[in-house]
């Protein structure tokens, strides 16, 4: 985290809360605080949607919420103005969990079905408000609510509350994004499930992240309800809040802590610009207009733009700076302790009768295996033969039917993928799932964060750099997963698996794909991995590579284990020759 | 609560189909754009808007036929929806920055139809507007029947075109994977930009519809989007069959809650039942 | 290229919000012209009355300086857009009294708007004549003065008026069907005549409530066809009215007598189906209100005006003469204390009543407000003419079934 932002946060909110001490016509007051009620909607709006990418449409519902906390509790009940405001943050963030706990639990809602989920709660709450109590049509009147003097007048304390609200929303804000648990956030918008399998515990994170996007907005709301001092159903739960804050959040760049903050400022300027009333009309259409160029301009939004700018020239710094370097024979070691290869017969992974099934088709039935520590254990078998199926269960992405996964005598079989990681089982994909919005240096920092021992930001990325260059990637570092080519991006799977320090990895097809003389340079790669001490299993077509490093090999049918032991023994069985080389080579 | 009489049930229903239809006409387009080219188009409620303005216009000022503007506006909408993804496509555009261009579009619409007609309301008089059907104990007013005929005949029509024509099945594929398509030789330009237009020409049927059945105002458009939003991703994005169904379950539940209990809390019976059927509904909504 | 396009993009906003933020009204010098400052919702969702407000007031200042302004100073009107947004409504005003300076504030219509407006007229002690406020009991600052005057209590005085209308009808109604959406200044209308109805011993077939913004009013149509009642409430407001009137014939139903709180005027006289509908007014191109010269002269510049700009209804009405009414009041205050200060202006206006074209305002009972001027109307023949009470019924009309 940067100190210089954090203060530099603190001290705008400080000059800004000097103004209404310094004789300011109260129409900055007001105006201004229209402006920090839309930079708190959109920065809390942003920490789940914008950071994760859950594109949420209900922020209508929790601001809505906080504004009936407050306008019921003080406009009904006669609570005190500042005792409801805890009450409409806890309210707003309740009820974000409640929906959180039930609908991240399916993996079906995400992208536009979470969008919609949302839209409909708005509906349901505002229904459920209209006709209880709560309002009960009439809408709620605030005019007598005493307000605390926070300023010298009425209007400046509700000034100095959006203020402090503001500067609250921007500095959690800024923390979430340079936190670890930003950066894990920031890797479910790229790929959830590989996010989890890197040991994110995507579940609790977007829970978090969902609670304090809707605290703030509840917050913004309990403050809303004495600025508009009259409350109703139809207006509180219009299609234009969560309309806005999607807007401004896009406008100003919605990966970036502050982007929603500049385009909510920017769209409220701009709306608010053209309120005179001779071209009212002129006026909006030129608010339509230049919302379109805009965007069509600076797709990555205000924010996105400048941050572009400073990416391109710190990649060409990248280049330039590898380029000036003398050049090494070898790339160095990573930066572990060097063991001895040493099997010690001990099994480092016991896999007791693990089955997995999909509606009906057996992929894994009844696989015992165990992967013992320090060995390369090749994991062969025809297409369809259910090997990804075994990364797959055994790296925590798929749930076992049936059977038992013991790791260092632990069964985590059942248990979430993040789990499986923190263990210390590390993968990577047949097919390269880097995190595509993050550097090379940033994918790798983040698995050291996540996997494994779990380090600090800094720490992990001193780390990334070492296992970058051990993979050859110095020079790409800050260029995004998009603008490598395939043996690049295989790489980086593989110093992404690394980073996590694991002590079993399980590399899938990692060869595929590559020419000759790369395979020769994977080969010798995946031998110093397994030098430092890492057990791995090894799932390949490329027979010259199974027989090059395997100690041992077992061979998969249609979801079952029909042979393991040495490599050259297990060839020679008559049945793996029929099921397997039969068909592959034939 | 009494229990309601049947004929008043089953008309409920008949006006909770109808008004599915009207859901599923207006978002028939808007989830082929959003499916099959990644825009969330906002700028389709401003079209059926516009196109309903239109057909307004002509049948008032002018005095033609209001059916006569089924034929005359498709094809100028259709060339606006060209015309619209031609300039999108010059720039690259993500799902939900286009929402934010789109948004720009309604808004400058909206000015246009505000600064044309102004903001007071407009009702389109036809004497289509009078004529019904007497079934039995049910009435079947003709510009609701002609909405639903509509909505049904081009949901059914684009599920065929996409299903039995190259010209469907190359979009599909478009939409499957976009490089592989091309690949294959598929122009992904003139595809989108047809696709496009196909889908303003939609949304321009849609307002005429629209303008027969409803009384008009500019600022109606943005209160339509949240309705039309569920049952386009209730139907599914890209799906010619589903907006129908999901806009005419949600018409329906509406309506017998409405005919059953009190109107004022139906949206909380559509809206839960979407979230239910979302939550455990198994494979794909 | 493209990168240089965008820096070329971003720098002409980078400059657009810089004028943005410079762009400031001049601060207003004495001796100068008065300066009255407002907000409308010009665009946004209550847009669809906005012109009226808005032609009202071009008619009214044009006219005021044509006989040589307030006090010999010329009127200048600021107008602002609201965006049908009460937050922005507050903002503005608080604009117009502490930067723009106005000297009198006039102000926007419906009821969130004015609550917004009077907030910030509160704490500056600034006089606030308004147009149409819905629910008097939500008024409590003493400088506001409403000119749609319905008296402190019209969820009792208002369906009285009804009931009493309808009691001297040919065939009174027994049973009644009372519908109403949830929209706060109809709802309490709604509630309000549903007791004033118990009182009189008219019995409740129906009572329906709904969201407002409802699309489909078939099912409730069908409802009111299915009990069958003798008169129907509605408890609308804009279009609502229309929508139920379009659902119930495409049933073939015809209320027997049907009556709309706040109707949008235009289209529900269109509407064939609008025929008979009975609502309220304050005011309706007819005499005895047109006996007023200075009515009768309004409504031939208002019809020649709207016309022009192209408005589909041109007729005078509530909200046409609410606002119309409100300048009466501003004047006749300035007139009459030859002050433009607010405690004096509001004082006098405090103590004194008012002719204007709806009637005599007075507002010296609860919460500001003073009598309840309003009538009952109904389409006649493709025209609002109002039919009760008899003396400020238009010559020879009664209420048809």
């Amino acid at each position: 985290m940067n100190r210089k932002i954090v203060f530099g946060i603190i001290a705008c909110g400080a000059v800004l809360a000097a103004l209404p001490w310094i004789g300011v016509s109260a129409f900055y007051e007001s105006f201004l605080y229209l402006l920090f009620h839309w930079v708190i909607l959109a920065v809390s709006w942003n920490i789940l949607s914008g950071y994760t990418g859950y594109f949420s449409f209900g922020h209508g519902a929790f601001f809505g919420a906080g504004i009936y906390g407050t306008a019921y509790l003080a406009g009904t009940l006669g609570w005190p103005f500042l005792a409801t405001l805890p009450a409409a943050v806890l309210l707003a963030a309740a009820l974000g969990l409640a929906i959180g706990a039930i609908v991240f639990r399916v993996a079906r809602v995400r992208g536009e079905l979470f969008a919609l989920l949302t839209l409909a709660v708005t509906f349901v709450l505002a229904t459920v408000i209209l006709n209880t109590p709560i309002d009960g049509g009439p809408g709620i009147y605030l005019i007598g609510v005493d307000i605390p003097a926070l300023g010298p007048s009425q209007a400046s304390s509700i000034y100095m509350l959006g203020l402090i609200t503001a500067t609250v929303a921007l500095l959690v804000s800024y923390w979430v994004y340079a936190s670890k648990f930003g950066t894990g956030l920031f890797a479910i918008h790229d790929d959830e499930d590989v996010a989890e399998v890197m040991g994110v515990p995507t579940y609790r994170y977007k829970l978090y992240a969902l609670a304090i996007s809707c605290g703030l907005a509840g917050l913004a709301g309990g403050i809303h309800s004495v600025f508009v001092s009259y409350v109703t159903v139809s207006e509180v739960f219009s299609i234009t809040v969560p309309l806005s804050v999607v807007l401004m959040s896009i406008l100003g760049g919605s990966r970036h802590w502050i982007g929603p903050a500049v385009g909510a400022v920017v769209i409220t300027c701009l709306l608010y610009y053209f309120t005179s009333g001779d071209s009212a009309v002129l006026g909006r259409a030129m608010v339509g207009l230049i919302l379109v160029v805009v965007i069509l301009f600076m797709p990555a939004g205000i924010l996105g733009l400048v941050s572009g700018w400073r990416h391109v020239r710190r990649n060409r710094a990248a280049a330039k700076a590898v380029a000036e370097a003398p050049r090494k024979e070898h790339p160095p070691a990573a930066p572990v302790v060097r063991l001895k290869k040493a099997i010690t017969g001990e099994p480092l992974l016991q896999v007791r009768g693990l089955s997995k099934s999909f509606t009906g088709v057996h992929a894994l039935s009844d696989v015992t295996l165990d992967v013992r520590k320090g060995e390369i254990l090749g994991l062969i078998g025809p297409n369809g033969s259910g090997k990804s199926t075994f990364i797959n269960v055994v790296s925590g992405h798929y749930k076992p039917t049936r059977g038992e996964i013991i790791f260092e005598g632990r069964n985590l079989a059942g248990q979430d993928a993040h789990r499986f990681a923190q263990a210390g089982i590390a993968r990577t994909y047949q097919i390269p799932r880097p995190f595509s919005h993050m550097t090379v240096l940033e994918n790798v920092a983040m698995v050291g964060m996540f996997g494994g021992e779990g380090k600090s930001r800094a720490e992990a990325t001193r780390d990334a750099q070492a296992f970058i260059e051990f993979a050859g990637l110095a020079h790409r570092a800050h260029a995004l997963p998009d603008d490598l080519n395939l043996h690049q991006r295989k790489f980086l799977e593989l110093a992404r698996a690394l980073a996590a320090r694991p002590k079993l990895l399980l590399l899938d097809e990692v060869l595929s794909g590559l020419t000759p003389s790369e395979i020769n340079e994977a080969i010798e790669m995946v031998q110093r991995i397994r030098d430092r001490g890492t057990t791995i299993v090894f799932v390949e077509h490329v027979m010259r590579a199974v027989m090059a490093l395997t100690d041992r090999i077992v061979v998969l049918n249609h979801g079952v284990l029909i042979a393991q032991g040495n490599a050259a023994d297990v060839m020679n069985e008559e049945d793996v020759r029929a099921a397997y080389l039969g068909k592959a080579h034939a | 609560m009494t229990l309601p009489s049947l004929s008043l049930l089953s008309q409920s229903i008949l006006s909770g189909v109808f008004i599915g239809g009207m859901y599923s006409l207006i978002g028939l387009g808007l989830g082929l754009s959003w499916g099959l080219l990644r825009q969330i188009n906002l700028a389709h409620f401003g079209f059926v808007f516009l196109s309903a303005y239109l057909s307004y216009h002509m049948a008032t000022v002018w005095g033609l036929d209001p059916l006569l503007t089924l034929v005359l506006l498709p094809p100028l909408f259709f060339a606006i929806g060209v015309a619209m993804q031609w300039l999108l496509s010059r720039f690259l555009i993500s799902p939900f920055n286009s929402l934010l261009v789109t948004f720009g579009f309604t808004v400058m619409i909206e000015s246009l139809i505000q600064y044309v007609w102004t903001a007071d309301f407009r009702r389109l008089q036809s004497g289509y507007g009078e004529e019904k059907f007497v079934l039995g104990p049910l009435y079947i007013p003709v510009p609701e029947l002609l909405t639903l005929v509509l909505a049904v005949l081009f949901a059914f029509a684009i599920w065929a075109a996409m299903r039995f024509t190259d010209l469907g099945k190359a979009m599909r594929a478009m939409a499957e994977d976009g490089p592989i398509a091309a690949a294959f030789g598929i122009n992904q330009r003139a595809l989108s930009l047809i696709l496009s237009g196909t889908c303003v020409a939609l949304a321009s049927i849609a307002g005429i519809c629209f303008a027969l059945t409803f009384t008009l105002t500019p600022t109606q458009i943005f209160s339509w989007v949240g309705v039309v939003f569920a049952v386009v991703m209730l139907g599914g994005l890209g799906s010619a069959l589903g907006p129908l169904v999901a806009g005419v379950i949600v018409g329906v539940s509406e309506a017998v809650a409405m005919a059953v209990f009190a109107p004022s809390w139906a949206p909380l019976v559509s809206f839960s039942l979407l979230i239910l059927m979302l939550l455990f509904r198994p494979g794909k909504v | 290229m493209r990168s240089l396009k965008r820096v070329a993009a971003w720098a002409a906003i980078a400059a657009g919000s810089l004028g943005l933020m410079a762009a400031g009204p001049a601060p207003a010098q004495s001796s100068d012209p008065i300066r009255i400052g407002s907000t409308l919702a010009l665009t946004g969702p209550l847009s669809a009355t906005a012109l009226v407000h808005k032609l009202v007031g071009d008619i009214y200042v044009d006219d005021l300086n044509s006989r040589g302004g307030l006090l010999g100073r010329k009127v200048e009107w600021l107008v602002k857009d609201d965006q049908s947004k009460p937050d922005v409504a507050r903002t503005l005003y608080e604009q117009l009294v502490t930067s723009d300076k106005v000297d009198l504030l006039m102000g926007p219509y419906a009821t969130g708007a004015i609550l917004s407006a009077m907030g910030v007229a509160q704490r500056y002690n600034k006089m606030l004549i308004h147009h149409t406020f819905g629910i008097p009991s939500l008024a409590k600052y003493d400088k506001h003065f409403p000119a749609w005057s319905v008296g402190p209590k019209p969820e009792e005085t208002v369906p009285t008026t009804l009931f009493d209308a309808l009691a001297a009808s040919p065939k009174p109604p027994k049973t009644m069907a009372l519908v109403t959406s949830k929209f706060p200044s109809v709802h309490f209308m709604s509630l309000g005549a549903r007791e004033v109805a118990k009182k009189r011993g008219i019995q409740e077939v129906l009572f329906l409530e709904w969201e407002f913004g409802n699309r489909d009013f078939g099912p409730i149509a069908a409802r009111i066809k299915d009990a069958n009642p003798d008169f129907v409430f509605v408890g609308n407001i804009g279009l609502e009215g229309n929508m139920l009137l379009e659902a119930m014939k495409k049933i073939d139903y015809v209320p027997p007598l049907h009556f709309h709180l706040y109707p949008a005027p235009g289209p529900m006289v269109a509407a064939p189906e609008g025929k008979n509908a009975l609502s309220v007014t304050i005011f309706e191109e007819h005499p005895p209100y047109t006996d007023n010269p200075v009515a009768a002269k309004f409504v031939t510049e208002f019809n020649k005006r709207a016309k022009a700009a192209g408005f589909p209804y041109t007729k005078v009405e509530v909200q046409a003469a609410a606002s119309f009414t409100a300048w009466q009041l501003l004047e006749a205050a300035v007139t009459a204390t030859k002050s433009f200060d607010d405690a004096k202006l509001a004082d006098w206006l405090k103590k004194n009543q008012v002719p204007t074209i709806q009637g005599v305002l007075r507002f010296d009972r609860g919460n500001n407000y003073g009598d309840d001027l309003m009538r009952i109307k109904q389409v006649q023949d493709g025209n609002w003419v109002t039919i009760w009470p008899k003396e400020v019924a238009a010559p020879g009309a009664t209420l048809k079934m």
